[in-house]
């Protein structure tokens, strides 16, 4: 029995071989390593002569070995028939990356526990990823003028909001798990509309619409709604962001929205000090020059002032980026050089893009990035404030 | 005007004070002295500091482009320390070309970039 | 140097230390219509280049530069005006224009300086001379 056993584990082990962008290897009944391969060098820098035959906790942190985590882990595969985790793990070097991982016991035909197989996926950057969203969520839950709903990549609804509730009347209980397409006329929904729609969005990654929605009294209101992909890291689909309002009512309201930002545009300089030494100018509007210069001494006082070395320009409130606006953002990024501050550019749409190219305005080495968080994650790593380790070096 | 020419030694580096209103023969004076005594002490770097300049026209720009040029000549590195906002500002209108010019916001974070201490710039 | 800002003040620019004394009345005279020391050192910087440009290319003794107080609708601001019967400006379409002042030297600086003040006007003749006048308001 033990040699047939062996021979399965073999053939096993030779198609575990073959993976390499996740780890696929055996551990013995203490959960020391026993098998490896080039998928689980590559995650924890570990060669085969390395590791096999090394407990499984040096892949823990010493928090985890200090918590008893391993042996508990392993308990809970033998008595659960698996067992899946999330969590940091060690590399090598000492790195960590946040590992999403599963045990699985292998028993012989008694019951006898022969081992375990373990397979670990590198999940750092949709760990990341979910973070920012929650986050993102937790912002957009203060507005409750629009509605912002997050759907699965089937297009049902996984999160719900205040504003959501205040514009279609349904309660979260009510609506979790279902279609986005409840609030739908009929008309729509048998034309095939909402599937077509969260199609295109995932294709071209953005769709608008108007078009008429339902409350729960059944009521229609008429709205405009952008839809947007979430992918992961390795480009699959895991979801959408639904951003609706209610045109009906945003007329008024918008009006009152603008004079209210431009009066506090002109009251105050609008420089946020986002970390230490890293600031952001979000340009909203049309720049015209009075404005631009008062915005550019503003960033230049308070680049002084903290003693910034990073200045990122946000144009994602910027309509159009003409001329007059390019030479503006060159001129508030040279002054800020003189002073020893780096630019970057975020907010940079395609359109963006194409219109300085077009305009012939050579940008040099300033960078860009297209939203916010990679901006920062860029000034970050200018000020040497990365918290993910590098690893190597 | 024959003032001495602020310039001191900090370890291998010098900084140079440049600060008051100046005349342009006395800017021209400092020019010299700065790049005999670089040449003097073999000094590996040093921080021109403007932040007491509260008006940099064309010619001191050009000025310090030289200097600098010259430090970079005789082997040695230069930055460009504390130019105000304003003066940032109007350089910047004036189109003066300052563009290879290493500068930083404090003489600290000048002697840090002088002393070597790399941070990656991501690309 | 705080020299009390008087109505006018006429600066006659023969030798390079004129060239200080421009610079202390503009931004004495600055100061006093409202601008803060940054707001200042724009119209500061723009006359000196406009005065050194009379030291340099006007003969000794042809130039002088007259700072004053202006005042407007109960704002108060600074007017500078740059006069020189030197040589004149042959082509001043070409002077004015950006990219002359990028090619090689700067020229005379001339776009750069209108740019940073709130008014700025010229006025030359070949053979006569140049007066160029500028303005900066306190906000």
């Amino acid at each position: 029995m033990q040699v047939a056993l062996d021979g399965e584990l073999a053939f096993y082990q030779q198609m575990v071989d073959g993976i390499t962008d996740c780890e696929v290897v055996r551990l013995d009944e203490t959960g020391a390593v026993r098998t490896w391969h080039e998928g689980a060098e590559r995650l924890y820098g570990y060669t085969a002569k390395e590791i096999v035959g090394r407990p499984m906790s040096v892949f823990y942190t010493e928090d985890d070995v200090r918590d008893g985590r391993p042996g508990f882990d392993l308990r809970t595969a033998a008595e659960n028939g698996q067992c899946v985790s999330e969590g940091w793990r060690l590399r090598n070097d000492g790195t960590q990356f946040w590992a999403a991982c599963t045990l699985t016991p292998i028993r012989g035909a008694g019951g006898t526990l022969y081992g375990y197989v373990r397979i670990t996926r590198d999940h750092t950057e949709r760990r990341e990823q979910e973070i920012e969203m929650r986050a993102v969520e937790r912002m957009l839950d203060a507005i409750t003028d629009y509605e912002v709903i997050r759907l699965d990549a089937e297009g049902l609804i996984r999160s719900w909001s205040p504003g959501a509730e205040r514009l279609k009347q349904f309660t979260a209980a009510e609506v979790m798990g279902h279609h986005v397409s409840m609030f739908r006329p009929e008309e729509d929904i048998r034309s095939g509309l909402p599937d077509r729609e969260l199609a295109s969005a995932a294709r071209i990654g953005r769709f608008e619409a108007e078009g008429w929605r339902l409350r729960k009294d059944g009521s229609r209101f008429w709205a405009n709604t952008i839809v947007s992909p979430i992918n992961d890291e390795s480009g699959e689909l895991i979801g959408f962001v639904s951003v609706g309002r209610d045109l009906s009512e945003k007329r008024a309201q918008e009006q009152l929205v603008q004079r209210q930002q431009e009066e506090i545009l002109e009251l105050s300089t609008p420089v946020i000090q986002v970390w230490d030494k890293v600031l952001v100018l979000p340009i909203i509007g049309t720049l015209d020059s009075a404005r631009a210069a008062r915005l550019t001494e503003g960033l230049l006082e308070r680049i002084a002032a903290e003693q910034a070395e990073v200045a990122i320009l946000d144009v994602s409130g910027v309509p159009a980026v003409d001329t007059e606006v390019a030479q503006h953002l060159l001129k508030t990024v040279e002054a800020a050089r003189l002073m020893g501050a780096v630019s970057v550019l975020s907010g940079v749409r395609p359109e963006t893009a194409q219109a300085i190219v077009h305009l012939g305005i050579d940008l040099g080495s300033l960078r860009s990035r297209s939203n916010l968080k990679e901006a920062l994650q860029l000034a970050l790593s200018i000020v040497g404030a990365t918290t993910v380790a590098v690893s190597g070096d | 005007m024959t003032e001495r020419v602020p310039i001191m030694r900090m370890g291998d580096n010098l900084i140079v004070m440049l600060q008051g209103d100046l005349e342009d023969g006395t800017v021209e004076q400092i020019e010299r002295e700065v790049t005999r005594e670089v040449a003097r002490t073999q000094a590996r770097g040093a921080l021109i500091d403007v932040s007491g300049l509260s008006v940099v026209d064309s010619f001191v720009a050009r000025i310090i482009s030289r200097i600098v040029a010259m430090i970079r000549l005789l082997g040695s590195d230069a930055t460009i320390v504390g130019i105000q906002p304003a003066v940032a500002l109007t350089l910047v209108e004036l189109g003066v070309p300052l563009k290879h010019v290493a500068t930083a916001l404090s003489a600290e974070q000048g002697m840090a970039r002088l002393q070597g201490r790399r941070r990656e710039p991501a690309r | 140097m705080s020299l009390p800002a008087e109505e006018t003040q006429v600066v006659p620019i023969a030798a390079e230390a004129d060239l200080l004394r421009v610079r202390s009345a503009l931004r004495a005279e600055a100061q006093d219509a409202g601008l803060s020391l940054t707001a200042a050192t724009k119209p500061v910087t723009a006359g000196s280049e406009l005065a050194r440009n009379i030291f340099r290319y006007a003969t000794h003794g042809q130039g002088v530069a007259t700072i004053e107080r202006a005042e407007h609708n109960g704002r108060r601001g600074v007017r500078a005006t740059f006069k020189d019967t030197g040589p004149g400006i042959a082509n001043l379409d070409e002077a004015m224009r950006d990219g002359f002042s990028t090619a090689g030297s700067l020229g005379l600086g001339l776009p750069g300086s209108r740019r940073l003040v709130d008014e700025f006007s010229i006025d030359s003749h070949v053979g006569s001379g140049t007066t160029v006048m500028i303005m900066q308001w306190g906000r």
